[in-house]
């Protein structure tokens, strides 16, 4: 699915700090589908799998935060554990 | 008569003389114009007498509330539903009417308004604005005046219609069809309600009435409401509970945010408690929370039991979809073990009569001085108050097999 400014429309944000010294921050996707209202669980299981299966083992820390200016902390993972 | 000269007296629109000039005023168009298809015929004139009807009525309503009148006429505020309602036929029939009533100059303007209807002038031939009261002796003059100008112009041809037979149905089709009855949607032309802004009027009506309404509903359910509300944070608080405790044995490790809480939260409230729709009892539910504990404790068990087995994430195990491997199966691991636990129970009690029969039959036991009648009553009372038919069935066969032993012997 296709989101345009996915940024601005995301309730979550994911940043990553790989074990290569890069940092990338990922944004979630909410909705079942298009016109589905916005499931904040779904947006943080589905930032979660990214972590635990698509970049399994290249990255040291990873945040969840909400994705607002001075949105809080959610979930903290280090070294594929969640420590929060 | 000069009305200047008396005090000024409130102008009425007389019904009568008004029907006259309609009457006057279609028959004239009528023999002006040959061809079927551009001249009113009767249902055209019925329509047009309930227009005027009902416009009249709505003027004198405005007039005695004291709007003034005297320049120029308010429009005729109406619905195409209502007069066809009134009239008896359907709205496309009232709107072919006022088509050919707007081609023959009897309706001279007519404004759609939408949800507030539709706003009708009438040719002042038939309304004019009045300064003073108008008897029928005002509107002969102008009535003469038209009867002498079609006279002059063209043949005097019978009515297409009985005129009699046409005010009657007019008539007994306005009174069937006007119903004034509560939970019924009122016809804008209502008997007891002629107001020009008749809408208006009525929809005042019914605002209040269902104010009234709620604020009784209000009073009357306060105390009510505020027992719901204690029964349903009573209720959320059992989801909360169960959660707390599934978490703490099954799920101890798992760490969530609150959002994820939340998720799994409605979960539970809508497959393990079915959205509270089954009512009950605090009892009922408090036995309820219970069988659930000992659920969750017989999936940890379960667990336990083998380090292979595992259960789904609590969002997926708590699901309301899920039939394959969720918790609502565990309901019937629970059945399963509540009836194994009673046959067992029923074992053991069989077990104990029987020996009692067999210490009396050899003169020991508490029961030795008892007759066996005495013994069998017993036996029966303490049987019996565990109300279960399965338990006293048992009981049967096995005094058939005891009792009967000796006998064959």
């Amino acid at each position: 699915m296709i989101v345009p400014n996915l940024a601005n429309t995301a309730l979550f944000k994911c940043i990553v700090y790989f074990h290569d010294g890069e940092s990338r921050t990922f944004y979630s996707l909410d909705k079942s589908h298009k016109r589905a209202k916005p499931n904040e669980a779904l947006g943080i299981r589905r930032l979660e799998k990214m972590l635990m299966i698509r970049f399994r083992g290249t990255w040291e820390t990873a945040i969840i935060y909400e994705n607002l200016p001075k949105g809080k902390e959610i979930a903290k993972y280090k070294n594929g554990i969640r420590v929060l | 008569m000069n009305t200047n000269d008396t005090a000024p007296l409130r102008p009425h629109y007389d019904f009568g003389s008004i029907f006259k000039a309609t009457k006057v005023f279609i028959d004239r168009y009528n023999e002006q114009h040959d061809r079927l298809t551009e001249r009113l015929n009767a249902n055209h004139r019925a329509t047009a007498e309930l227009i005027t009807r009902l416009y009249a009525q709505q003027l004198n309503k405005a007039i005695s509330l004291g709007e003034d009148v005297s320049t120029s006429l308010p429009g005729f505020k109406t619905f195409n539903p209502s007069l066809a309602s009134c009239k008896g036929c359907t709205v496309r029939t009232i709107i072919n009417h006022k088509e050919r009533l707007k081609a023959s100059g009897f309706i001279i303007k007519e404004i759609h308004r939408g949800k507030t209807g539709i706003e009708l002038w009438i040719n002042p031939q038939i309304f004019a604005p009045k300064k003073m009261s108008t008897h029928h002796v005002d509107m002969q003059p102008v009535l003469e005046q038209i009867q002498a100008v079609s006279e002059h112009k063209v043949k005097n041809l019978p009515p297409l219609v009985h005129e009699q037979q046409e005010q009657k149905n007019n008539n007994s089709s306005v009174d069937t069809l006007i119903t004034p009855k509560k939970g019924v949607r009122l016809s804008a032309h209502s008997a007891k309600n002629n107001s020009v802004t008749g809408t208006g009027h009525e929809q005042d009506m019914n605002t209040r009435e269902s104010r009234t309404s709620d604020s009784k509903k209000q009073t009357r359910g306060a105390k009510k409401s505020s027992q719901k509300e204690s029964e349903s944070a009573f209720l959320l608080q059992l989801v909360r509970d169960f959660w707390s405790y599934a978490k703490l044995v099954l799920f101890a490790e798992l760490l969530l945010s609150e959002p994820e809480e939340k998720e799994i939260l409605n979960n539970i409230w809508a497959s393990v408690y079915r959205k509270f729709k089954i009512k009950g009892s605090k009892e009922d539910w408090k036995g309820y929370q219970d069988i659930l504990y000992k659920r969750v404790d017989m999936v940890a068990r379960y667990l336990e039991r083998n380090p292979n087995r595992w259960i789904a994430p609590p969002h997926l195990y708590f699901h309301p979809e899920n039939k394959r491997n969720g918790f609502n199966k565990t309901y019937e691991w629970f059945i399963r073990q509540e009836l194994l636990k009673k046959s067992i129970r029923n074992q053991i009690l069989i077990q104990n009569t029987e020996k009692e029969w067999e210490d009396h039959n050899q003169g020991k036991g508490r029961h030795k001085h008892k007759s066996r009648l005495q013994l069998f009553r017993i036996q029966q009372q303490r049987l019996s108050t565990f109300k279960d038919d399965a338990l006293l069935r048992a009981y049967e066969k096995s005094l058939q097999r005891t009792l009967l032993k000796p006998a064959t012997k």
